[in-house]
């Protein structure tokens, strides 16, 4: 069994990256236009745009989570200080209209700003602090955003947000605002693919992995992960402004722990310090539940007749968010004990927690020997 | 503004530092022992309230039973809720801890994380969203009079228990062969192990106890507050971890101590006019003005080598520090030329600057004098207490009380 699993992937790691990233982009484009087309129901659409906010907020924290293995858990905090910006500077509620682009750069650097202030008494102390004072700040944030009346309205929320204006494109409608998420994800990943292959990024990564040999070697421990925290909390603020033109009115409620867990979870899934992870972690975390919930309370019910199941039905159409939860626990747990490089991994970070020489693996000896001189100093 | 409503507050604060401390102990034992922030800790908590209060619901306690035989129910579920709890502590131990120890620092906190995500929905799915009712025939009622402010009895008994707790605890650790093996684990795992001690049973049993305590807390919240809520541990966990760290992570009088600030901090906070707070900052002032002008000047000359210890080199350090605004930036302008005085002076700027924001809050709380802050920023306070430690002194009051390995 586990050897045919292994061959599959091995097959499908033989077709080149590019090819997957084309059949993505491809899949992505042709998904709104079903809609469209009068194939699929809005909600799937709706569920598609949830998707895409999310693999951008997986992409973003897994700069910090993956990439330079800082535990951040107050990720929400900072799509709510976009979310926030956004709203009060675009609605009815204090009558301010500004303009999309200003508005998106002030999220971004607003959530940024606060990433910092976060970031520069705790990068200093060991990586746990991050972890608690994230974990706090999250807190915080939602019970100022609840408590702060006079500007943010409290629980009420802000409703009537203005929709983007961009050069005279007024996004309006999901399939819009499908596209809007989609161009920001690929220039958010073709961004962090950039720095991860460059200078900064595999310093990013020598922290991970040792930070006093790392710090030893000329990397500056404090800054390269202010850099990390203070961009994925950029990344995190510029997602929150973009849902909250899409959602139109935001409440402190849609910015709870339990959404920061789920996007770790996301991140732990896909593979720590895999962007392709990442993305894949969001779709399948956010997509299934939904996925299996319409299952089970629409489509079996439809072809099987409607006393199927019922009492899944019931449980799932009523306390489907708990059990969702206590999968996602599971989900983490299982996956850092049995897998922890998770369904996508970094093939730096799977050698890294399984403790593996490099040498050992197939294609590296490969590799190694592609180069003709020295061939035999290379034996191990 | 009496004193009774002071006194009063002070009590409460103290009653709720007490509940603090139960839970920071948990958090701090486990750091010592694994270095590892046990977040399910606060879940653990709430399981211990949930089970003692689901206990005393299922044998049906009402005002009608008489005192001894409430007092028998009372134990019963105390000793199930800790017995649960404490197999529940050693079971996450066993399972999402110890088969990821020597892995990277990142991978047992997530472990962490998702086994405090399970219990706080596996709660929900067994109890409900709704809050447990502890009934209210089991709590003592009634009031005594001291000092002219009415005291619940009950605080008087948190406070009590608490304090015989902390007193078997200190037992346990300080004059205990498995103390002496706990102490001697968390100083060096491995070479506790090469004398001997089976540090496995020693860490199980730190996760134990620690898991007693947060139990004993949880039933403490539910019969103070009447109820509890399968997000109540969240919180109260967030702010032992607080206290912990404000006492200095590792360390068990420091989890005490710094519980004890915490509950006051936020009990006086909400409770007490900007006017009567300012005079805290003006403590805190006269504090950080005796460490920039006496205390650590002093101790910067402790450190150098006798020879070197010429009175103009004194003066110059103590200058650095008491002439904070003019001497220390200079220094830090001009050319690096003394690593014990650039030191000095960028210490000398950051007590300044810590300084001049205690000042600030005084002058402020003193011109608002009689306005008061609403209770519903009373979470923020702690949140402002953690990251105000971190920034000036990230090892706690009394200090960390474990060795970092390199």
């Amino acid at each position: 069994m586990a050897g045919t699993f292994r061959r599959v992937a091995d097959v499908f790691g033989r077709i080149p990256r590019w090819v997957y990233i084309v059949a993505a982009l491809v899949l992505a484009i042709v998904f709104p236009m079903l809609e469209q087309a009068g194939l699929m129901q809005t909600l799937w659409l709706r569920l598609g745009t949830r998707t895409l906010v999310y693999v951008l907020l997986a992409v973003g924290l897994n700069l910090v989570l993956g990439e330079t293995g800082l535990l951040h858990l107050g990720y929400v905090a900072f799509f709510a200080v976009g979310a926030y910006s956004t709203a009060i500077l675009s609605s009815p509620r204090l009558g301010i209209h500004w303009n999309f682009w200003v508005i998106i750069v002030i999220a971004t650097v607003l959530a940024m700003l606060f990433g910092f202030v976060i970031g520069m008494p705790t990068l200093r102390l060991r990586g746990d602090y991050l972890a608690i004072v994230t974990l706090a700040f999250g807190e915080i944030t939602r019970m100022t955003f609840n408590n702060w009346e006079s500007v943010t309205n409290g629980p009420g929320g802000i409703p009537g947000i203005f929709p983007p204006n961009l050069f005279g494109w007024v996004v309006d409608k999901p399939a819009e605002f499908f596209y809007l998420l989609l161009a920001s994800v690929v220039l958010v990943v073709w961004l962090l693919n950039n720095l991860k292959k460059s200078r900064v990024g595999r310093a990013w990564n020598a922290l991970r992995e040792d930070e006093i040999a790392s710090h030893h070697s000329g990397v500056r421990p404090t800054q390269v992960k202010m850099l990390a925290v203070v961009l994925s909390s950029g990344i995190a603020g510029l997602a929150g402004a973009i849902f909250a033109y899409y959602q139109q009115f935001i409440n402190p409620t849609y910015f709870l722990f339990m959404q920061s867990t789920i996007v770790v979870c996301m991140v732990v899934l896909g593979g720590m310090g895999s962007i392709p992870g990442a993305i894949v972690g969001a779709v399948v975390l956010d997509a299934t539940p939904e996925i299996i919930r319409q299952a089970f309370t629409q489509w079996l019910p439809d072809a099987l007749g409607s006393d199927f199941l019922p009492g899944v039905q019931t449980a799932l159409q009523t306390d489907f968010d708990r059990y969702r939860m206590l999968i996602f626990g599971l989900v983490i747990v299982l996956m850092v004990i049995f897998r922890p490089e998770g369904l996508l991994p970094d093939q730096l970070w799977r050698r890294e927690v399984h403790d593996e020489d490099p040498r050992d693996q197939e294609h590296t000896r490969q590799h190694l020997f592609d180069f003709e001189e020295g061939e035999k100093d290379l034996e191990v | 503004m009496s004193f009774e409503h002071v006194f009063s507050l002070t009590v409460s604060g103290v009653t709720v530092g007490m509940i603090y401390a139960l839970i920071a102990l948990g958090y701090t034992m486990v750091y010592g022992v694994l270095q590892l922030i046990n977040f399910a800790h606060g879940e653990v908590f709430t399981v211990g309230g949930y089970i003692a209060a689901s206990t005393l619901i299922w044998i049906g306690v009402d005002a009608s039973t008489p005192l001894w035989v409430k007092l028998g129910y009372f134990a019963l579920a105390l000793v199930v809720s800790v017995v649960v709890t404490a197999t529940l502590g050693w079971l996450i131990e066993r399972v999402a801890y110890r088969p990821l120890r020597g892995r990277s620092r990142i991978i047992p906190l997530l472990s962490a994380i998702g086994v405090s995500i399970f219990l706080q929905n596996l709660l929900i799915v067994i109890f409900g969203p709704e809050p447990i009712i502890m009934p209210t025939a089991i709590v003592p009622a009634g009031f005594v009079n001291v000092f002219g402010a009415r005291v619940r009895i009950l605080q008087i008994i948190v406070i009590a228990v608490s304090l015989l707790l902390m007193a078997l605890l200190t037992w346990i650790v300080k004059g205990t062969r498995i103390g002496k093996a706990m102490r001697a684990t968390s100083q060096d795992r491995e070479a506790a192990e090469m004398m001997g001690i089976e540090t496995n049973r020693t860490i199980s049993f730190t996760f134990v106890i620690g898991s007693a305590l947060a139990a004993i807390g949880g039933f403490i919240v539910a019969m103070y507050y009447g109820s509890l809520q399968f997000d109540t541990g969240f919180l109260y966990g967030l702010k032992a971890f607080t206290a912990a760290v404000l006492g200095g992570i590792g360390n068990i009088p420091g989890a005490v101590v710094g519980s004890l600030i915490l509950g006051l901090a936020e009990n006086w906070g909400v409770g007490l006019t900007l006017g009567l707070l300012a005079w805290l900052f003006v403590v805190g002032l006269a504090l950080g003005l005796y460490i920039q002008m006496v205390h650590a000047p002093r101790r910067r000359i402790d450190h150098i080598a006798d020879e070197f210890r010429t009175p103009e080199y004194e003066g110059r350090l103590k200058a650095v520090y008491r002439l904070a605004p003019v001497v220390a930036v200079k220094t830090l302008l001009s050319e690096r030329t003394d690593a014990l005085v650039h030191v000095s002076a960028r210490h000398a700027v950051q007590l300044m600057a810590g300084n001049l924001v205690l000042f600030a809050f005084a002058v402020v709380f003193f011109m608002n004098g009689d306005v008061q802050f609403s209770s519903k920023w009373q979470h923020v306070i702690s949140f402002a207490v953690l990251m105000a430690i971190l920034m000036f002194r990230p090892s706690g009051i009394l200090g960390e009380n474990i060795q970092e390995k390199v």
